[in-house]
């Protein structure tokens, strides 16, 4: 790195916050609940360690060398290490603003900006979409890390009206080109209880987390704007991507404004949102055993990982993971910019997965995050999205139609 | 860990690359950076080379290299000590072991697991879950520190009132000595015949060579356990409760004191319900089989309450009972909420007179206008006293200071002993002489040597060496008006 960067990357650093800096005693708590620490046994892949890494920017001993840079560019950015943290030092924001001073000196790699710079091009993204459901009926990237299996070539149709007062489902993304039938599997459970949704569809489009995490921090800034300004309604705005709603529900944070976090207010995670109101009549036949895999982002930024738990445990026995929340190695554009630890991580949840299944047991595992799921099915589980599995028991009885409904 | 290919000049590097492999040494600033501070505020050195082995023999290959070089070692854990045993002086080569963290075998009828140092305290119990058994020394860091940091340190932990400390629990050692050869100490059959070489080297802070497998006893889960949560509006209560429990025939599995400040860093956290308007809470509990644990449970009740206890809660279920224990085992991880520095000594005092030096610990902070922040293993009389400060305000570092020397001295008149648990490492090292005679001192220095006659293994560190390199955390490296 240059001369020039390195003042300039010091600079940029210096507007870390220092009493969220300064909040961070190094007691060393945080290690185990960091998942590029548990993989490689390198404080420099550390809360701890990049802690340490972000405030020698302040002192005449700062080293932007490849190696630091390479510790902030290995963090996937679970804030598992803030659950853990009893001091309640902010990493995530911490990160967040370091990989913005990086992004400002160097350009990020190139996959990483065209996967990027899609998401928020709605033409381009269809494109994209039309491109790859192609190749996936031809028989090629049926089974790749990062995109899910059965992507349809055109758009889904959804209503996008608006009334003022009813919920608003943000629909985002590639998660409404590539996978529609989770929003499907969302509107038929909000059906059933009677819930009639818009949908925020493409006029509202990206949330803009993964440009956040890379540091594109005037992208993220524009996109949040625009989901603001796209859903003018009062009522809640649901979401079923544990990321987006993580990052729609910081954007008060992030933009500073009172519209802002008013907006932030109202977006619910869509099983808080249906745990809080409503409940799905008991199963009676014998309930299938199914594994909760938490998204770090519904669990260590939203804290709302219960209400999955609450919205499935009529339906499904539920066995849990004995991991406390460990990432699961996806975290949005890590997988494809650190393919080598993303997948180290993941084989401690493939591990976790087989300590609380018997062997040969059929299983099924839920989460409630598009990415983690796109990342444990690449590596051979069967796992969905848990209103997936809601709606297929909601399929079922009504064509029994066995049970009283209400 | 990332490979990266360069040009390796240094040939001290380069044999360790040799050893080990390219990606597992490393002599980058940041790792330098890093390595070079463990949980507590010492400030030493500068980590020279830092190497990750995987096994004994890699071990013994960087200790080797080491005496070719004639350089100093130093081996370090998850680096959550809090005397700085594993801040290096100079420049030494860093043994980090946390990639030797497989459990390599668990033998239940002989209650007997053979670990690498590396395992996680906390992981070697719940992986033990559903047999049983557990591994009984916790101290508050058990889910990040590891086991061979504990066999270092001889470390505690608050159920170590009943069950003892690390010492107790560790069956036998393979050591890599300081001269590279390798070494069993200890039997997991029996006693061991000959001087009790294991219990030497336990608590030997890594000055007597390195720990690659250690064969640690396996404890029985409890049948019953019961959890008090005793809340008092005078802290010498809650210390004249302690005395008297025990005076009373009652050893409790764990006996934990927490004053009104630390329950308020640490309640926003565990959301355990202390109660925030004592000035004490006492955490008691007692397991055992059910009646007896019962009729401790009445006799703690009722020296609490002759002791001017407010109330007595009982944990109701696992759940309120792992919340009651999350918020002490965080205590010093929540100190950040009150200030962003915080010095902590580890006295041992006679559980009798408690209550007496508990508040000429008050006194003493008050004095220095200081805050003081108790949290203690009442039950042996290992004070935890926190002098909790902001370094960034001129003159606070000397305060703190004569502070500590303060504690310890009153710790010291009372009967007590400097290190209950944390061990001496960097920070204590100048105490050493008022506890310890020059000939107690020198028959130490002579068994130290005896070990490692070329004082290459973590050097410089429990025994005063005249000029000691460590000191407080003085953040003199950071420009005026920058965090810390």
């Amino acid at each position: 790195m240059s001369g020039n960067t390195e003042t300039d990357l010091s600079k940029e650093l210096f507007l870390l916050e220092p009493e969220a800096l300064n909040a961070c005693v190094s007691c060393g708590l945080c290690l185990p609940y960091c998942p590029t620490y548990r993989v490689t046994g390198d404080e420099r892949m550390s809360p701890r360690g990049r802690i340490a890494l972000m405030r020698s920017a302040g002192t005449n001993e700062f080293h932007p060398t490849d190696e630091w840079i390479h510790s902030m560019d290995t963090c996937v950015q679970c804030r598992g290490c803030e659950t853990a943290c009893p001091s309640a030092v902010p990493f995530g924001e911490l990160m967040s603003d370091t990989k913005k001073a990086l992004a400002s000196v160097r350009k990020l790699p190139l996959a990483v900006r065209i996967g990027l710079s899609i998401l928020n091009k709605p033409l381009l993204l269809a494109g994209a979409t039309f491109l790859i459901g192609t190749l996936q009926k031809l028989g090629f990237m049926r089974n790749s890390p990062y995109i899910p299996s059965g992507v349809p070539l055109l758009r889904r149709k959804f209503k996008t009206t608006y009334s003022s007062v009813e919920p608003v489902l943000f629909t985002g993304c590639v998660m409404e080109a590539w996978t529609p039938w989770v929003h499907d599997a969302a509107l038929k459970t909000l059906d059933f209880f009677g819930v009639n949704v818009a949908i925020s569809g493409k006029r509202v489009g990206c949330c803009g987390a993964l440009h956040e995490h890379s540091g594109l921090r005037s992208v993220s800034v524009k996109m949040a704007e625009n989901v603001i300004d796209g859903i003018p309604t009062t009522g809640p705005v649901l979401v079923n991507s544990a990321g987006c709603g993580a990052m729609l529900k910081e954007y008060g944070k992030l933009l500073g404004t009172e519209e802002a976090k008013r907006f932030s207010e109202r977006v619910f995670d869509v099983h808080e949102w249906i745990a809080e109101n409503y409940q799905l009549p008991k199963r009676t036949e014998k309930k299938e055993r199914v594994v909760i895999q938490d998204p770090c982002h519904l669990r260590h930024v939203q804290n709302s990982h219960q209400y999955v738990r609450e919205v499935l445990s009529p339906l499904v026995e539920i066995i849990e993971l004995p991991d406390e929340g460990l990432c699961c190695g996806a975290g949005g554009a890590f997988s494809v910019s650190q393919k080598e630890l993303s997948t180290e991580i993941r084989k401690l949840k493939s591990i976790a997965l087989t300590e609380v299944t018997t062997e040969g047991e059929k299983y099924r595992v839920v989460s409630a995050n598009p990415g983690c799921v796109t990342h444990l099915q690449a590596a051979g589980f069967e796992i969905k999205h848990p209103l997936e599995v809601v709606a297929e028991y909601l399929n079922q009885i009504s064509e029994s139609d066995e049970m009283d409904r209400f | 860990m990332r490979k990266r290919q360069r040009k390796v000049k240094d040939p001290l590097l380069i044999s360790l690359i040799e050893a080990l492999s390219e990606d597992r040494v490393t002599d980058g600033a940041s790792a330098r950076r890093i390595y070079s501070k463990d949980g507590s505020v010492m400030e030493g050195g500068r980590a020279g080379i830092i190497c990750f082995p995987e096994d004994t023999s890699e071990v013994a290959k960087c200790v080797s290299i080491a005496n070719e070089h004639d350089r100093e070692f130093v081996t370090r854990g998850a680096g959550t000590g809090l005397a700085g045993g594993s801040v290096p002086c100079n420049d030494p080569i860093m043994i980090v072991t946390t990639r030797m963290n497989k459990i390599i075998d668990v033998d239940l009828e002989k209650r007997i697991a053979w670990v690498q140092p590396g395992v996680v305290n906390l992981d070697l119990s719940n992986s033990l879950k559903g047999t049983g058994l557990h591994f009984a020394p916790d101290p508050s860091s058990q889910q990040a520190c590891t086991i061979g940091g504990n066999v270092a340190n001889n470390s505690g932990g608050p159920h170590c009132l009943a069950y003892g400390v690390t010492n107790s629990h560790v069956a036998a050692l393979e050591v890599v000595l300081p001269d590279a050869s390798i070494v069993q100490m200890g039997s997991t059959e029996g006693e061991a015949c000959g001087y009790d070489l294991r219990g030497v080297f336990v608590g030997g802070e890594g000055t007597l060579g390195v720990a690659t497998q250690i064969a640690v006893r396996l404890t029985e889960d409890p049948p019953e356990i019961a959890t008090l949560l005793l809340d008092f509006s005078k802290i010498t209560d809650a210390a004249e409760t302690v005395s008297q429990i025990i005076a009373n025939g009652v050893l409790p599995a764990a006996l934990e004191l927490m004053d009104r400040n630390v329950v308020a860093a640490v309640e926003p956290f565990a959301k355990a319900g202390y109660p925030l308007d004592a000035e004490a809470v006492l955490i008691a509990e007692v397991d055992g089989l059910p009646d007896g644990v019962a009729q401790e449970v009445d006799i703690i009740s009722e020296i609490a309450m002759n002791n001017g206890a407010r109330e007595v809660r009982i944990a109701l279920d696992q759940e309120e009972r792992e919340r009651i224990w999350k918020g002490r085992k965080s205590a010093f991880g929540a100190i950040a909420k009150i200030k962003p520095d915080y010095y902590l000594h580890d006295t041992v005092i006679p559980r009798g007179r408690l209550a007496e030096v508990v508040e000429k610990v008050y006194e003493i902070a008050e004095r220095y206008d200081l805050l003081v922040m108790n949290v203690f293993h009442a039950g042996d009389g290992n004070l935890h006293p926190l002098l909790v400060f902001d370094a960034r305000i001129p003159g606070t570092l000397e305060k703190v200071r004569q502070a500590g020397e303060e504690i310890v001295r009153i710790s010291l008149e009372a009967g007590g002993v400097l290190s209950g648990e944390h061990g001496i490492g960097l920070e204590k090292q100048r105490f050493m002489s008022q506890q310890f005679s020059e000939r107690d001192l020198e028959a130490q220095d002579a068994l130290r040597r005896s070990f490692d006659p070329d004082n290459r293994s973590n050097p410089h560190k429990v025994l005063p060496s005249g000029a000691s390199c460590g000191e407080l955390n003085s953040l003199n490296e950071i420009p005026e008006g920058i965090w810390v």
